[in-house]
């Protein structure tokens, strides 16, 4: 029976934004999982979290943790994402003067999801939320 | 006191006095590995958890908390007992010039008082050359972490092994000038190397541990550490004869050491970075503080970042346990004294260089080896457990009271999981099952 947890993400709440990582990152180490593997899921997690803080509504982070592979599964009821493969690309943003000043919006989320994740699924669409799928695999 | 299972690999740091201790439990809460446990109100230190930080001695109010150190012996007349003077000791004496200081250990028993000055400055040389061969050859991941705090290195060891990469393969200057001033008190006075014993005068709690054996390679270089505020009263003593004389250091020997500015604000947070040539560097001080930029450099932020200076303590070294004066008065005091002696440094590269590349600058140690010479480590948990530690965590719906005795519920779902503390010590079931019984009455 896989291991499940999930976080709730707040839209807009930069304060506590990254908690749910830290938790999981916490999470993998007690497992003593791979420090690298729990590397690129803390990175992955993060920027979906962020995502969500920024753009998303309220979403939700959850955790799956089975023999030979962990799964992050993000979701959100926000503003969604228009197109997809725009979004893939490196430097394409969609962040407001608002998140750039606070140093974000660098058009790196997805592409860094895709670069540390072995599976990484995308549905969205304008204004109806985005779901991002993502999975890491054990060995 | 819980002795580890094996106990070659680390030593225990603190005891508690179960007289003074009132089981109040703010260093069960303040310990930020979790290394505390008050079950039974029997205060234990888990030792494999414990990076040394002393944060547990800063909150305690009964003062039932001490350090394991070793007791200030007599020094030996048979042996040539030299002085390694930390930085911040500098910063202890208001108003009064660094080779006065240095003139006044020398009275008080000390062979000879060797100031970091120097080494400090080859340290910054080493930290700018490894920048800058390293924006060529990458091979060591952006922010590099600054090795000086020995609390930070085993923060990274424990709980953020991934970072180990991250930490600059420098040897810290007081291990250089140990070495340095063995071999050359050594040739100056035709004595045995065994013959001289190396006293640090430190204001870190961390450093006075009696030697963890696996950390020997860097710390036999010194042979003893002495905390600030131990010599302290000594030191102002001879002062004051000093001043009553009318002696002053720069009558004393021919060539008193030359003092570098960026030796006196190195025990300032910040202080390390403001000698480094580079823009892209950050200072950040306080356990909190260094937990939370150690947890987003491992989530990949900061990249932009080449160095980064941590220190646990408030303020940087100046607020250091061991410190006999207040970290914001000998704070003030480096300020005034950075005025005098400015920011230049004294000594040239081209006399650096050739000593540098004999390679005693850079240690040697890979992460791997690190984690295993801090010997602190984490118990692993399985799947099975962590779900179970779920399970229990929905049952006792607690409020992190620590009533039981551990840092919080989670902490305590864990030690029921791994059979070091029973259910049944929760007071939130205890109440819950109290409740019902009534209810039902």
């Amino acid at each position: 029976m896989p291991f499940v947890k999930s976080f709730n993400i707040k839209r807009r709440d930069f304060v506590r934004a990254g908690e749910a990582s830290i938790n999981i990152q916490n999470i993998l180490k007690s497992l003593n999982m791979d420090p690298k593997l729990i590397r690129r899921i803390a990175i992955c997690g993060y920027e979906g979290e962020m995502n969500v803080v920024m753009h998303g509504g309220d979403g939700v982070l959850k955790l799956e943790i089975d023999t030979g592979k962990i799964v992050l599964d993000i979701s959100d009821n926000g503003d969604g994402i228009e197109d997809i493969e725009l979004a893939m690309q490196k430097g394409y943003s969609t962040a407001t003067e608002e998140h750039r000043e606070m140093g974000f919006g660098a058009g790196m989320g997805l592409p860094n999801m895709k670069a540390n994740s072995d599976v990484l699924r995308i549905k969205s669409e304008k204004s109806n939320g985005a779901h991002v799928h993502m999975e890491f695999y054990v060995y | 006191m819980t002795i580890s299972a094996d106990p070659s690999q680390s030593s225990p740091y603190i005891t508690f006095d179960t007289a003074l201790c009132t089981g109040c439990g703010k260093c069960i809460k303040a310990c930020p590995t979790k290394a505390i446990r008050l079950y039974n109100d029997n205060p234990t230190c888990l030792t494999n958890n414990c990076i040394r930080c002393g944060e547990c001695l800063r909150v305690c109010p009964a003062g039932a908390i001490s350090i394991t150190t070793y007791e200030l012996e007599a020094l030996r007349k048979d042996k040539v007992s030299i002085a390694l003077v930390s930085p911040v000791l500098y910063s202890q004496f208001k108003g009064v010039m660094p080779n006065d200081i240095l003139m006044a250990i020398k009275k008080i028993g000390f062979h000879n008082a060797m100031d970091p000055s120097s080494y400090i400055e080859m340290f910054l040389y080493a930290v700018e050359e490894y920048i800058a061969k390293n924006r060529i050859t990458g091979l060591s991941p952006w922010p590099l972490i600054s090795p000086v705090c020995p609390v930070v290195m085993s923060l990274i060891a424990y709980q953020f092994p991934n970072l180990l990469p991250h930490l600059m393969p420098i040897m810290r200057p007081v291990f250089l000038l140990a070495k340095e001033t063995r071999e050359r008190i050594s040739w100056e006075y035709k004595i045995n190397k065994d013959a001289i014993i190396l006293y640090h005068l430190t204001p870190c709690p961390a450093k006075l541990v009696p030697i963890r054996s696996s950390f020997a390679r860097e710390i036999s270089l010194v042979d003893r550490t002495m905390g600030i505020k131990d010599v302290y009263a000594q030191i102002s003593v001879q002062l004051n004869q000093m001043k009553k004389n009318g002696i002053e250091a720069s009558m004393d020997g021919p060539e008193p050491p030359k003092i570098s500015g960026n030796c006196l604000r190195w025990g300032t947070a910040g202080g390390e970075i403001a000698g480094i040539d580079s823009d892209k560097t950050l200072a950040v001080s306080g356990l909190r503080e260094t937990i939370t930029y150690l947890e987003k450099i491992e989530m990949g932020l900061f990249k932009d970042i080449e160095y980064i200076e941590f220190r646990i303590c408030p303020e940087g070294c100046v607020g250091g346990a061991l410190n006999a004066v207040d970290k914001y008065m000998a704070k003030n005091t480096i300020l005034k004294m950075l005025k005098k002696f400015g920011p230049e440094r004294n000594m040239p590269l081209d006399k650096v260089l050739p000593r540098y590349e004999n390679i005693w600058a850079l240690s040697d140690m890979t992460p791997d080896e690190l984690q295993r010479i801090f010997g602190v480590y984490k118990e692993h948990i399985s799947i099975e457990q962590l779900q179970e530690i779920e399970k229990i965590l929905k049952q006792i719906q607690g409020k992190d009271c620590s009533i039981c005795g551990a840092p919080d519920c989670r902490t305590f779902a864990e030690d029921v999981v791994t059979g070091k503390a029973k259910l049944h010590d929760c007071v939130m079931l205890r109440k819950r099952e109290t409740d019902k019984v009534l209810e039902n009455k």
